[in-house]
């Protein structure tokens, strides 16, 4: 019927949209039959040139640190969204919601009295060798009880179908901006088909972060001031900075613009310094407060660190999450959820190896050319060896940094991610997804249906990073399982339940 | 507003001021000679010379295309060097990079407006410039920057960010006015006899319409293109929007809505610097002036235009933060 996925290659990963060759997955048959009603893949692409036009005179971009000289690149979009039915999202939320309520108790616990250290569930040295873990805040009163506000959990799907975290961002998850944007141009190129999917919207999410930004406040501020700190322009996430302040219609600063006098935070203004009762920090601890952390960071506030433990200014997130989203640390969420919550985890972790356990750092050695190795404290797809992907060489270099320093490091089975079709120069193929839903802890817990789905545009890879050629995609959960009656075709026998 | 999103806004204003008088000083000339085909070739290097000192650039040219002067070299360091800090490729790159940085602050239509300029503008060359002919080229260039003050005239609300901007622009655009009347102490003039010639008479037309001021100056002044009467023109007119009496008046009106409500900047060391160059140069007799030395004149125009400047960061920008006033 559809000769824009006649030549479609399923291949041996679990497809979001085929159960079988010409056979869409109830969710996808309208966009399966409306790609049908295309004259061809030239009208596809003609949309796609729209939309990456669009990103361009937006400046929708990003900087990439390898390439020279801050290149500016947009982040490629693909037009065939990921679609998740309401069904599948409803276990996705109770188990983002699960999983963020055990972060915050640990790292409130962790911050404390160290309980799940004492009763062994956690080994005591996977946080005292974090390098994430920070000592300065044992003790402290962390704003309304709160010990991470936002993370971004980057779930995936395996072989099956079935949905499994990845890892969790508790520090400065990025790529929201994008599902905004991604949104705005669907919006332009597929319309109708947005609005007969009923397709659960995405646009409250700044609002939400604005009120859980406010929440954090010193109590005594009537009307506090918040800010976002950011690294600066040439940072690779400078345009979700801009693009957050603007939505929010908070100010924009950089290190340089805000100073600590008598451990009160203010920001240089033209007219004289202005109060900061709360910052929105797109800095990574390390950089925060020179006098405390790094010393040689120019990008910080020296003095900061005294006024937000003095309650003065908050953080978000806090200082110290860090140590719970270390890819060694992800082992243990799965006991902690059944630690705090006495729950089983809703979403399973990936089989993970420890190479600081012996046991598993044998077994570790002996398949690296079958494994995915991680280094714990790294993001963004550096610091990793897809075994099946590399070459014995490469394989060996990673070999020897496991030996020397087995605590920084990770294994785990590759898993085939499950593939979405894309728009791929002049056919449709699938290539390799993976979701990012965004879960905001504030006042209570709220979480953005759907989230960034990135994909690996590179044939045959499976890495989704943007600094690693990769894209994204539009999410749409459905509002309901049932589809609305389609509103631009008649006949009620078009209709998918 | 921040002092640095301030400094930024006031930079953006200024580099797109400097790039439209860049693009009219060429434009200007490229047509200057035509006019003059008929005494000298095109690539006489004396008809393109004296824009390289009006840009206040000429060292960096000689260093980087030697002493050969043509019309080539000299477009090509005016409008496509990025090595020349004031050509127009430099000036809407630093804007639009400046405008990144404030792009919260920026209706979205705003930064486009900018961004799609810079995105036409960035792969443009001597090539493309012949290809087009030079009036039509930087006839586009021109709208693209007038697009952007358009824009951002009907978007930007009146707050500070658009006074720093105003601040920025008037700045610029009384310092390039400045110059570009200075181009004329440059150019060759064959010999005193040559006064109140054709030849003479071209290059002052020449001299207006690099600021769009010959038909402004024609209606506002009766009889002959002079030099008094154009000098005068654009020194003291206080209605023409490009004169550098209107600019400094604008530049005084920026700085009050910026202290404006802000009791402890009154009296602050910018606003009393524009002020008395305002009333200086409404006291300035055109004639005087000439007999003392025009291009004597213009230099200290400049340098106090420099003095706002510096006193402009020092007040809002660069101040210490010890002595600054805790705003409530």
């Amino acid at each position: 019927m559809s000769d824009l996925f006649h030549s479609y290659d399923h291949g041996r990963f679990y497809d979001e949209m085929f159960a079988g060759p010409g056979r869409p997955r109830p969710h996808y048959q309208r966009l399966f039959d409306r790609f049908g009603r295309m004259d061809s893949m030239s009208d596809l692409l003609e949309r796609q040139r729209t939309a990456d036009q669009t990103f361009v005179n937006r400046g929708v971009t990003f900087t990439v640190y390898s390439d020279t000289a801050g290149t500016e690149k947009i982040f490629p979009f693909d037009l065939i969204p990921r679609i998740v039915p309401a069904h599948e999202w409803a276990v996705l939320e109770a188990g983002l919601r699960q999983r963020m309520q055990a972060l915050n108790l640990f790292l409130a616990d962790i911050y404390s009295e160290q309980r799940i250290l004492r009763e062994g569930v956690v080994p005591a040295e996977m946080v005292n060798t974090s390098k994430h873990f920070r000592r300065e805040m044992m003790g402290f009163a962390m704003p309304r009880g709160l010990f991470v506000h936002i993370n971004g959990t980057d779930l995936i799907r395996d072989e099956s179908g079935a949905y499994r975290v990845l890892e969790d961002n508790l520090r400065t998850p990025s790529g929201v901006s994008y599902v905004l944007e991604n949104r705005q141009v669907m919006k332009r190129v597929f319309p109708n088909l947005l609005r007969d999917y009923r397709v659960r919207p995405v646009e409250t999410y700044a609002n939400d972060l604005l009120n859980l930004l406010l929440h954090l406040a010193p109590e005594h501020v009537p009307e506090p001031t918040v800010v976002l700190l950011t690294p600066g322009v040439y940072n690779s996430a400078y345009f979700e900075h801009s693009f957050l302040a603007r939505q929010m219609g908070i100010e924009i600063v950089e290190g340089s613009d805000l100073v600590v006098e008598n451990d009160k935070v203010y920001m240089r203004r033209s007219n004289g310094l202005a109060p900061v009762h709360v910052i929105y920090r797109r800095l990574d601890d390390d950089f925060l407060d020179p006098t405390v952390f790094r010393p040689d960071s120019l990008l910080g506030v020296p003095g900061l660190v005294a006024a937000y433990r003095k309650g003065n200014v908050a953080l978000c997130n806090p200082i110290g999450t860090g140590v719970a989203d270390d890819k060694a640390m992800y082992y243990y969420v799965p006991k902690m959820i059944k630690f705090y919550l006495g729950q089983d985890a809703l979403l399973s972790n990936i089989e993970t190896f420890l190479s600081s356990d012996p046991k598993d750092l044998k077994y570790i050695l002996e398949n690296l050319p079958k494994l995915v190795v991680k280094s714990v404290n790294e993001a963004g797809g550096y610091g990793m060896l897809v075994g099946p992907h590399s070459t014995a060489a490469q394989i060996a270099e990673f070999r020897d940094k496991i030996i020397a320093n087995p605590r920084n490091f990770i294994a785990q089975p590759t898993i085939g991610l499950s593939r979405c079709p894309s728009v791929c120069d002049t056919a449709i193929e699938g290539r390799h997804i993976d979701l990012r839903p965004y879960i905001l802890n504030g006042e209570s817990i709220k979480i953005m249906p759907g989230g960034l789905t990135r994909v690996a545009l590179r044939k045959g890879s499976l890495v989704v990073n943007s600094s690693q050629g990769g894209g994204s995609k539009d999410t749409w959960v459905l509002a309901d399982d049932v589809l609305a009656q389609e509103q631009t075709q008649s006949g009620p026998e078009k209709l998918i339940v | 507003m921040l002092s640095r999103v301030a400094n930024l806004v006031y930079w953006m204003a200024r580099q797109l001021e400097r790039a439209e008088n860049t693009a009219r000083i060429v434009d200007v000339n490229a047509q200057l000679v035509l006019d003059l085909q008929s005494r000298q070739a095109a690539d006489d290097p004396r008809s393109w010379e004296p824009l390289v000192f009006v840009a206040g650039n000429d060292e960096k040219f000689f260093e980087l295309y030697g002493k050969t002067v043509s019309e080539r070299a000299v477009v090509e360091f005016m409008l496509f060097d990025r090595r020349n800090s004031s050509s127009v490729i430099s000036c809407i790159t630093q804007a639009r990079e400046n405008a990144r940085c404030i792009r919260d602050l920026l209706a979205a239509e705003v930064w486009e407006t900018l961004n799609t300029f810079y995105l036409k503008l960035k792969d443009d060359d001597f090539a493309r410039y012949a290809q087009l002919g030079s009036s039509e080229y930087l006839n586009r260039v021109k709208a693209q920057i007038q697009l952007f003050y358009g824009v951002a005239e009907s978007m930007m609300p009146r707050s500070d960010e658009w006074w720093f901007f105003e601040l920025g622009r008037y700045l610029e655009r009384a310092d390039n006015t400045s110059r570009i009347l200075d181009v004329k102490y440059y150019m060759l003039l064959p010999e005193v006899a040559a006064v109140g010639t054709a030849l003479d008479m071209i290059q002052w037309g020449s001299v207006l319409r690099s600021c769009s001021a010959f038909e402004a100056f024609r209606r506002s002044r009766r009889g002959q293109l002079n030099l008094e009467r154009v000098v005068d023109f654009l020194v003291r007119d206080e209605l023409f929007p490009r004169s550098i009496l209107y600019s400094v008046a604008e530049i005084e009106q920026a700085l009050h809505r910026i202290v404006n409500g802000n009791e402890h900047l009154i009296g602050n060391p910018a606003t009393l610097a524009a002020v008395s160059l305002r009333q200086d140069l409404e006291s300035t007799d055109s004639p005087a002036v000439i007999a003392d030395g025009l291009h004597e004149f213009l230099d200290t125009i400049q340098k106090r235009i420099d003095e706002i400047h510096g006193a402009v960061q020092a007040t809002f920008i660069d101040y210490p933060t010890a002595k600054a006033k805790v705003l409530a």
